[in-house]
């Protein structure tokens, strides 16, 4: 038997129309790896993570995530995606619940924790994201950083073994970055396996294992950070860093 | 027996046709002078005049919060009263486009009034779609007419069944007549709220 | 003129009126809450992917839209003895009420459905809701929200609409105006009195519409 990750693409392809959007692509994350995934808009790379819990479906090829087949009829994708957390791009928070109950919302109902031993983990989750003082804040009361790290809490209540980020801080002001990418430092740092589509060199530097560059719907290239960010293999690789190095 | 129904009922299509032609052209009538009315109050309303657009503002209330079919009793029995003699046919009118139509205007040319820099076609563009829709609400309440003795296409309905009993099919009919008249209105109003969505851009569903 | 217009018959008539008004009010709050289940089933059926639910929902929404009420409510007044129901006259009017209000309403809550926002649905796929926890605990509650006012709207529209239901002889207020205007020839007495009644029912309607759009202003989001 093979080893299998614990992300594990087996040449999975996937169409929108007559646009291949995902060319063949083979990736495995290790259980506890960092995979920072980075290309030009319209790479599909967003496309990419998407399919991992079943927000798109895929054409063809193996897709297996915890052990278990995406997209396969005996698959239940609901219980997998309580193990896998997702935080979006614009946050995506529940407008009408507060920071708390926005942590504790999943937990009590899917997960059927008791509401007050969900409630105590989640301020403690709260805390953790430097908000203990906004936990009874609706989402339309906190800025976007706070918002962000509020979904990071949200995600982080399920407990778990999977992690994607779908560019967490591009819709941010850039004094707000920061606040986020500590927050997924510390996500990190603690052994969370995590796919994460970004261009935030710094935070890739810090806490990838490896850097996967797409475009035109294929991996071109795939190393560390220090091989990628420094010696680029490809011409686009190179034009695509030159361009995000210029701002 | 549904054939004798059948037959009995094809003889009273002049009758039909009388009624769908009243409908017809008591809903146009109604239509011209409620939209000329409307946009006469409309513009009133938004002249700036204090007192004239609140007498306004509650003349639209009483119609909107009052029934139709008490609308035509009122004009239908009182006006008499003040010495106004009406028949049932212009009584018709009157009361059909103090319906719903000006209210529409009011609010629509009240918007319009707000944006000051957008121009007229513009403004036409925001007014058209549910001025559209009124006209379908305004056909389908010329139905009621028939209560004061009109005959229009509900009229020959409630006439016809007396004869043929078999109200399933005549008012079935009856309401075949009203779609044709109502349903090109209704997709032509979708149509304009559509275009008017994909100027503003916004996300069409 | 209206120089003898009498305040003493309609003061006469008042219990008439009363029971009229009584009568148009809890007829038209049934008439709604069975609105409100048909259009909650329309709206189900209409928000599947397959046509074999879609088509037939989308065909009774615009056959409704299409046609008037009064042709309605002769159809199944004439219509429901024929297929051997015989029921009574207040029935068939609460009847066609629902049935009428149904197809409105079915779009008012569809339409608040579509207004929420993609990401919050696929937020909660996410975490790994199932259809009916979505529903229940992130979508129903925040297009609970956008429907309240036009729902109102329809409440308004539902009860000057039960006038309609005097043409069948159901003892209604507008039915009360009539007796009064054919009993005594009274038509002014009659049906300015039930005006009146009907404009108090629209203002507390309408009065409910601020009330609730000021209670959801402050509540919650404020987005």
């Amino acid at each position: 038997m093979t080893k299998t990750g614990m992300i594990d693409f087996r040449g999975v392809n996937k169409w929108f129309g007559a646009l291949n959007v995902l060319k063949d692509i083979t990736l495995s994350v290790e259980p506890r790896e960092v995979v920072v995934v980075c290309g030009p808009s319209g790479s599909g790379k967003s496309t990419l993570i998407r399919c991992v819990n079943g927000l798109e479906t895929i054409k063809d090829g193996n897709l297996i995530v915890d052990g278990q087949r995406v997209g396969d009829p005996a698959t239940n994708m609901t219980s997998l995606r309580t193990e896998i957390g997702f935080v979006f791009q614009s946050f995506n928070l529940y407008p009408h619940k507060t920071a708390l109950e926005n942590v504790t919302l999943a937990p009590i109902h899917v997960r059927k924790i008791p509401r007050a031993e969900a409630e105590k983990a989640g301020r403690e989750l709260l805390a953790k994201v430097g908000l203990a003082d906004k936990v009874n804040a609706y989402p339309a009361q906190l800025s976007g950083g706070q918002q962000q790290r509020v979904a990071i809490a949200r995600c982080l209540g399920m407990r778990p073994k999977i992690m994607l980020f779908d560019e967490p801080t591009s819709a941010l002001d850039p004094e707000m970055i920061s606040e986020v990418l500590d927050v997924m430092v510390a996500v990190a740092e603690e052994g969370m396996t995590m796919m994460v589509v970004t261009h935030e060199m710094g935070f890739a530097r810090k806490v990838a294992q490896r850097v996967v560059f797409m475009d035109a719907g294929a991996i071109v290239e795939s190393g560390t950070p220090d091989e990628f960010f420094s010696h680029p293999r490809t011409d686009r690789s190179r034009a695509f860093l030159s361009k995000i190095l210029r701002h | 027996m549904i054939w004798h129904q059948f037959l009995s009922l094809a003889g009273s299509y002049p009758l039909a046709l009388r009624g769908l032609g009243m409908t017809v052209v008591l809903s146009l009538i109604s239509l011209v002078l409620g939209t000329l009315l409307g946009f006469g109050l409309g513009i009133l309303r938004t002249g700036g005049n204090r007192l004239i657009s609140i007498i306004i503002g509650a003349w639209v209330d009483l119609i909107r919060g009052t029934p139709f079919l008490v609308q035509i009793f009122l004009i239908f029995f009182i006006l008499p009263e003040f010495g106004i003699e009406l028949d049932a046919f212009t009584a018709g009118i009157r009361s059909v486009p103090t319906g719903q139509v000006e209210a529409a205007l009011a609010s629509g040319l009240s918007r319009w009034q707000r944006m000051r820099q957008v121009v007229l076609p513009q403004a036409m563009r925001i007014v058209l779609p549910p001025l559209v829709g009124q006209y379908v609400l305004l056909i389908k309440d010329s139905s009621v007419v028939s209560a004061i003795g009109l005959t229009d296409l509900t009229r020959v309905g409630w006439l016809v069944v007396q004869r043929v009993p078999n109200g399933l099919l005549v008012f079935f009919l009856v309401g075949v007549g009203y779609f044709i008249v109502c349903y090109p209105l209704i997709m032509l109003a979708r149509r304009l709220e559509r275009r008017i969505g994909a100027a503003h851009g916004e996300v069409q569903l | 003129m209206l120089e003898n217009f009498s305040f003493r018959t309609i003061v006469e008539y008042l219990p008439l009126f009363g029971q009229g008004l009584v009568t148009t009010v809890w007829l038209s709050a049934l008439s709604f809450v069975g609105a409100l289940i048909v259009g909650i089933v329309l709206c189900a059926m209409n928000l599947q992917r397959g046509w074999l639910f879609r088509a037939p929902a989308k065909a009774y929404i615009d056959a409704v839209r299409a046609t008037p009420l009064l042709a309605q409510l002769y159809f199944l007044y004439f219509g429901l003895p024929r297929l051997g129901f015989v029921l009574p006259e207040l029935v068939v009017g609460i009847i066609a009420l629902s049935l009428n209000s149904g197809a409105y309403i079915a779009e008012i809550i569809r339409a608040g459905i579509l207004s929420i926002p993609r990401g919050q649905v696929e937020a909660s796929v996410a975490s790994g809701m199932t259809y009916v926890q979505r529903m229940r605990l992130v979508v129903l509650p925040q297009a609970f929200k956008v429907t309240i006012p036009p729902l109102l709207g329809q409440a308004i529209v539902l009860v000057k609409d039960s006038a309609l239901l005097s043409l069948i002889s159901v003892a209604e207020l507008t039915r009360a105006g009539q007796l009064l205007a054919s009993d005594r020839f009274m038509p002014a007495e009659g049906f300015l009195t039930i005006a009146a009644f009907y404009l108090l029912l629209y203002y507390c309607i309408k009065g409910l519409a601020v009330l609730s759009s000021r209670w959801l202003g402050t509540a919650g989001a404020r987005a």
